[in-house]
């Protein structure tokens, strides 16, 4: 399920809440816009239950069949809750999963997808965002131009297969090693060995 | 011993969000908590609260609430007992 928190990135059209029925419309429009299937809860406008849980932008918890945590994602990335729900199903949905908690903030969906939320504020959550962290807000709005492209990769909910990955990282390591090549073998441009030789 | 005084303290802590919401150690009065202007301290400070671990911990129960659902009506986390759960908390914006 969803809680809706606080205006992250207020704007004209989506100013920062100060009252319940203000967050209500919000949840309202954000249910119907993106299609949500499952229920949208809606936190009240001092955050008590976003707080308590820790007040981060983006956590999802899994919690067990008794009621307790059974692993923190602080920054919610879909394929680590696929797993996570994978190994809690193997000990009959109770007890601990993954270590507990994972803090990685994983910025590739939040850069192909990111812009969804964003663009509700735009331009005053456009400009606030990109100049308190350079990249941040244009990252968003690029990636999402992109996004037919970048979303098999960066949207999935499932880990990509190990097979994936190492083809991932051979084309990482080959375009290092064709860029590395061509600064050494481009003509007129001595390696830093052959101008220190010289000397 | 660490340990032992963490778990004593996780044990007097209420299962309930409100009540618990009244002895939040890092807790934000409404304006703080609803900023009109998104700037780098509140960058700054979700990764202080990552680095903390700030929020539930694994093994502990999750606090209770009840809270309006935007299609009509409430929910109560512990009417869900018996079913595993994924909570997520996210931004309109």
């Amino acid at each position: 399920m969803d809680v809706v928190i606080r205006q992250a990135h207020p704007g004209a059209d989506v100013p920062a809440y100060h009252s319940f029925d203000q967050k209500m419309g919000d949840a309202e429009r954000y249910r119907r816009e993106e299609g949500i299937a499952w229920p949208v809860l809606v936190d009240d406008v001092e955050g008590t239950t976003h707080q308590v849980y820790g007040g981060l932008a983006d956590p999802t918890y899994l919690i067990d069949i008794a009621g307790r945590v059974a692993f923190y994602n602080m920054w919610t990335h879909a394929p680590t809750l696929h797993e996570a729900l994978e190994e809690l199903s193997q000990q009959d949905w109770r007890g601990e999963v993954k270590g507990g908690v994972h803090q990685t903030p994983h910025l590739l969906s939040s850069m192909t997808d990111g812009w969804k939320g964003l663009r509700r504020g735009w331009p005053r959550s456009f400009i606030e965002l990109e100049t308190s962290a350079p990249g941040m807000a244009s990252g968003p709005w690029l990636g999402y131009q992109l996004r037919p492209l970048l979303a098999p990769l960066t949207l999935r909910s499932k880990p990509l297969p190990p097979s994936a990955k190492l083809g991932l990282a051979a084309g990482a390591a080959a375009l290092l090693f064709l860029g590395a090549w061509s600064l050494r073998s481009r003509p007129g441009t001595d390696s830093v060995k052959e101008r220190a030789n010289r000397f | 011993m660490q340990n032992t005084t963490k778990k004593e303290e996780l044990a007097t802590q209420s299962t309930d969000a409100a009540q618990r919401f009244v002895t939040l150690k890092e807790k934000l009065n409404i304006e703080d908590y609803n900023f009109e202007h998104f700037s780098t301290k509140h960058l700054l400070s979700d990764a202080r609260a990552t680095i903390e671990k700030r929020g539930i911990q694994p093994g502990e129960m999750a606090p209770d609430f009840e809270l309006r659902r935007a299609d009509g009506g409430t929910l109560r986390l512990s009417e869900l007992r018996g079913r595993p759960v994924l909570l997520h908390f996210g931004s309109f914006t």
